[in-house]
């Protein structure tokens, strides 16, 4: 009897699931129409969303992004995974987490064009640094950052002056540090277009 | 102007044709022209062999026949015939190339391998026309053991491996797919218009694709060579570079496999064979690429013990690579996969291990190596053709020439249309014509052409014929007109960019964050793998094979070091009012500074607080000119490069025993400490303010830091002090008459016994009372601050003051018992966590270069504001 009734609840869950699983028509040509993803990019984001999303809540929780064992041994995952989170808030739904992801869409795609010109992945790139979202990257952001990626062996002191290196070399403002300006500056001779761009499968 | 490079070509033509000829003279004429096509190359194994002592020496002939007295003179030549021949064909080749080089409007027009294959080519006639004899010095063994593996080694050596590895798939897409559709459709085409009769032979169709197999090959030395000169971008240079270098594996088994199929003979063939040659493909490609990984990680190892003896650092490098090349072609492998991943894989680590010096070496020997043996190739080529061997056929030469070009247009579209599918960077229209367009052919196609034996494919020599035409059409018509192509067609060049530590540092950045993205979206991509592969590099493989395992980006630092050490050159190159730099070394340059300071006659008629004249020498009143502070500027950039360079143990500047002087500015090694002084004095005075707070923060950290002993820090840090303050003041202070605001003069020992415990013996005059609100930061106490005297305040407090002149203090004289270093004093300083006697001497000579320098700057900071 009790097996019976474990039996009738988990099939229930399982087809709930199911129907939550499936994103409503309506709501697929919305997100259509704002980010530029096609039908079918948008339903396998889904779907990893879905999986992503281990408690079944419909939204992301940042232990969600941290259970992804490679962002783990990413040296920037924390940040990466902030840039991912609006301010102040925990948890993200889809529509939030294709908002993010569009920036990655290659520039030239149909719709998505004001949502991936250079400045916008720029920004995008500015907003990991700049983790106090004041609009500048402080000296003590960078540090940060460049602790992240150097490791733990590196004396402190030869960092910071890395870091004092590349905010003179910027020209930032010194109390308030990188502007987003004098950051795009910086990266005037990158590829940026190609380089934050991802092939986002059919 | 044209007249000087014709003169060197000819001078080039006449030197190297007649001691060619002498050499052949030896082989007497009416010999099988095949067999005198292996003894050409005689001298050449010979010596390549190091079995001189077998030659024959047709001196002693002489000697038997005439009389047996003791010559004065006595000439020799077959003795060191076979180096002297190869000598003088790099020296030739090399002429030629000045030649060449000093006529600006040839070499515009014409790439290099042009030019050289000309050369060749007039060589050999001279050859031909002398000697009625046919000469080949072009051999496979000499091609493929001695000349080929400098070239890819360089090219492996030096890939960018980043972006090689970015496009990896797109490479190995058109190296193995993209020549195997070569072969077939070139093979078959061929076959198929012999069936017509156009030839007025029969070609079998076994021939065909041998013929085709050969090649359809794309040449790494064609390549290189004109690519070089080309500019294009990045992506495209990689893409048909890797190409070629990465093709070899297909071509080395196709050929093999029709070779033997001839053999064989086409109804001996079963379809084991095939499946066979399917295999040999995956057993030759991985087994070459494996070797060459193994090779290169050994390489890697064992030169994380080379750093006592860094002379033989080079030769592991380039002897190891040279073995991965033999060993793969012992069993048949490819060696030229075998060399390239060796070179690629060995670099990373071996650039952390070996010294600066030796890389500059190995980047320099390898340059050269490979430049030579590319020259040499060229020039062989053109002596090459020319023979009497010569079976020409248009229609099939034609041909040839048709089906490559045609097919390689095809194939790149395909291609190119497939790899876009997947790439994020697509490969537009002009790239695809660009790649199409660069498929050129060379000397590989050749030595393997002549490998084929004569007696199984009675073809052979048409088939160099039509190999020769269709390197010639290619490095000619496509060499010379790629290049007004590429700037018609505005192909995307390559961008000069210079190093900046931003681009750096956001670019890494960013990497993480693809990588990030990809983790999120669940992808495998580009970004992931590598990440994943540096994490594992970063974790079990460094540790084994990087001596002085620390940094994991270890690229941030060493882009760091670069740029500093940029800047510091352009400092001092701007600063052409110093007469030399080696004065900075010169202890007894305080001296002089004294004594002009002394002369200078205000000096004396300063009269302190409570009017006492200041007579003290060692404390006189420091006046600093532009000129003295531009000094003091330099002397503490150079002080801070060479001075405390072999802190950082990972790379050192040098290995004493060996280099001849250590003192070479641009080589240094940059200590990363303090280095942003540097670029705070190329900056703009706006920054000034900002610079002083960071300075505070550094004094105090160095002031934990140099407890104990060293000042020199210090020193620097006052120079700086003195620089800035100056400065600013001047501008600050443009009305005070005195522009010189302060004065500090030291008191008499004599009257100031009551204050000695209470005040320090200096009194402050003050000229300009806007200093402290200037320059708040300054007078922040740090612990050196509240030491010095004339840094102190009267509310700072009374500070034990000691009964001895302020020097007394400093740390370099206490150290040791006078200013010149002693031996045990150095060895004090020297107690590092591995002592040993290089370390010791080295850190002597060191020190004999502080403290001779200190000695002025002590000078300076005593009498200084």
């Amino acid at each position: 009897m009790e097996y019976i009734r474990h039996y009738v609840a988990n099939l229930f869950s399982d087809i709930f699931k199911d129907h939550k699983k499936k994103l409503q028509p309506k709501e697929m040509a919305d997100i259509e129409k704002e980010t530029g993803f096609t039908e079918n990019q948008i339903e396998r984001l889904y779907s990893r969303f879905v999986s992503l999303d281990k408690g079944n809540y419909g939204f992301l929780t940042r232990e969600d992004f941290m259970r992804i064992p490679e962002l783990a041994i990413n040296p920037i995952g924390d940040l990466i995974i902030s840039s991912f989170f609006p301010e102040r808030s925990n948890s993200i739904t889809f529509p939030q987490f294709l908002h993010v992801l569009v920036h990655f869409q290659q520039i030239g795609n149909r719709n998505g064009e004001g949502l991936t010109s250079r400045m916008k992945k720029l920004r995008f790139a500015f907003n990991v640094f700049d983790q106090s979202c004041d609009g500048y990257i402080t000296k003590d952001e960078l540090l940060s950052v460049l602790q992240m990626m150097v490791g733990s062996f590196v004396d402190e002191k030869e960092i910071s002056d890395v870091a004092e290196r590349i905010m003179l070399e910027a020209d930032a403002d010194r109390e308030r540090g990188l502007s987003f300006d004098k950051f795009c500056n910086a990266l005037a001779k990158t590829d940026v277009e190609k380089k934050l761009s991802i092939k986002f499968l059919d | 102007m044209v007249s000087k490079p014709t003169l060197l070509l000819f001078l080039t033509l006449f030197l190297a044709a007649p001691i060619y000829c002498e050499v052949e003279h030896d082989y007497l004429p009416g010999h099988p022209p095949d067999h005198l096509l292996r003894t050409a190359d005689l001298p050449s194994d010979h010596f390549l062999g190091g079995d001189l002592d077998n030659k024959p020496h047709s001196s002693e002939e002489g000697h038997e026949s005439g009389h047996h007295g003791f010559e004065i003179a006595h000439v020799d030549f077959t003795r060191v015939e076979g180096p002297f021949v190869i000598s003088l064909w790099i020296f030739c080749a090399s002429l030629a190339k000045i030649g060449f080089h000093m006529a600006p409007k040839l070499s515009n027009v014409f790439p290099e391998s042009c030019l050289l294959i000309v050369v060749g080519v007039a060589i050999g006639l001279l050859l031909f026309h002398t000697s009625s004899v046919s000469v080949s010095p072009l051999t496979p063994t000499v091609f493929f053991i001695y000349m080929l593996p400098p070239i890819i080694l360089d090219a492996g050596y030096f890939m960018p491996n980043r972006l090689f590895f970015d496009n990896l798939g797109t490479i190995l897409l058109f190296a193995v797919i993209g020549t195997i559709w070569n072969v077939v459709t070139i093979g078959l085409s061929l076959y198929g218009c012999g069936l017509t009769g156009i030839y007025g032979f029969e070609l079998p169709i076994l021939d065909a694709f041998l013929f085709g197999s050969l090649i359809s090959a794309v040449d790494p030395v064609a390549v290189l060579a004109v690519f070089e000169e080309v500019h294009v971008n990045e992506v495209l240079y990689i893409v048909v570079f890797g190409e070629s270098l990465l093709n070899d594996a297909v071509t080395v088994v196709l050929y093999n496999m029709f070779d033997s199929y001839t053999a064989m003979g086409i109804e001996n063939i079963k379809y084991t064979d095939l499946l066979a040659g399917v295999a040999s493909f995956f057993v030759v490609a991985i087994g070459g690429t494996i070797i060459g990984i193994i090779w290169g990680f050994l390489t890697a190892f064992v030169t994380r013990f080379t750093n006592h003896v860094r002379v033989i650092e080079p030769v592991f490098i380039f002897v190891m690579s040279y073995l991965a090349y033999l060993n793969a072609e012992i069993f048949h492998l490819s060696g030229i996969l075998a060399i390239t991943f060796c070179g690629i894989t060995m670099k990373n680590y071996v650039e952390t291990n070996i010294s600066q010096k030796s890389h500059t070496t190995i980047k320099y020997a390898m340059k050269m190596l490979s430049s030579s043996s590319e020259t040499v190739i060229f020039m062989f080529l053109g002596v090459s053709t020319v023979h009497d061997q010569h079976a020409w056929n248009t229609a099939f030469i034609l041909l040839t020439i048709l089906f490559c070009s045609v097919y390689r247009a095809v194939g790149v579209i395909i291609f190119t249309e497939l790899a876009n599918h997947f790439r994020i960077h697509k490969l537009s229209g002009v790239e695809k014509f660009v790649m199409s367009y660069g498929g050129l052919r060379g000397a590989v196609a050749f030595a393997l052409v002549l490998l084929i034996n004569k007696k199984i494919v009675p073809l052979q020599p048409l088939f160099v014929t039509a190999t020769m035409s269709m390197v010639y059409f290619t490095v000619f018509f496509q060499g010379i007109t790629i290049k007004p192509l590429v700037n018609i067609l505005k192909v995307k060049r390559a961008v000069k960019r210079d190093l900046s530590m931003n681009q750096r540092i956001h670019e890494k950045t960013l990497d993480h964050l693809m990588a990030g993205i990809e983790d999120v979206l669940g992808r495998m991509g580009n970004n992931q793998i590598r990440n994943r592969f540096k994490h594992f590099d970063n974790k079990y493989v460094r540790p084994c094979l990087v001596r002085d395992y620390k940094v994991q980006n270890p690229k941030i630092l060493e882009t760091f070091t670069k740029l500093t050490m940029k800047d510091a050159v352009e400092l001092t190159k701007k600063n052409r009012t110093v007469p030399s730099f080696n004065s900075f070394f010169v202890a007894n340059d305080s001296g002089s500074i004294l004594a002009r300071d002394a002369t200078n006659a205000t000096s004396f008629t300063h009269i302190d607080a409570n009017g006492q004249w200041n007579i003290d020498l060692g404390e006189i009143e420091y006046c600093p000119s532009t000129r003295d502070l531009t000094d003091a500027k330099i002397h503490h950039l150079l002080s801070e490069e060479l001075g405390r360079s072999h802190h950082r143990g990972s790379r050192r500047l040098s290995y004493s025993r060996h280099t001849l002087d250590d003192r070479e500015f641009l080589n240094a090694e940059v200590n990363h400490s303090q280095r942003h002084h540097v670029r705070r004095m190329m900056g703009d005075t706006v920054r000034k303010q900002a610079q002083r707070n960071s300075r505070k923060k550094d004094d105090k950290k160095r002031d934990e830091l140099t407890q104990n002993g060293s000042s020199k820090k210090l020193h620097d840090d006052y120079v700086h002090q003195v620089i800035q303050e100056t400065e600013g003041r001047k501008k600050e202070g443009e009305n005070n008459e005195d522009l010189d605001g302060i004065t500090f003069t030291a008191r008499g020992k004599r009257m100031s016994d009551q204050q000695v415990s209470v005040l320090p013996p200096v009194v402050i005059t003050t000229n300009d009372p806007d200093v402290e609100e200037i320059d708040p930061e300054i007078a922040t106490p740090t612990a050196t601050e509240t030491q010095l005297p004339w840094k102190r305040t009267e509310d700072d407090g009374p500070v034990k003051q000691q009964e001895f002149p302020t020097w007394i203090t400093n740390k370099d004289y206490t150290a040791y018992n006078s200013p010149t270093t002693t031996f045990l004093g150095s060895i004090k300083t020297s107690m590092e966590p591995t002592p040993s006697v290089i370390n010791l001497f080295k850190s002597e000579g060191d020190d004999v270069k502080t403290t001779s320098i200190s000695i002025p700057e002590d000078e300076d900071k005593d009498a200084k504001p």
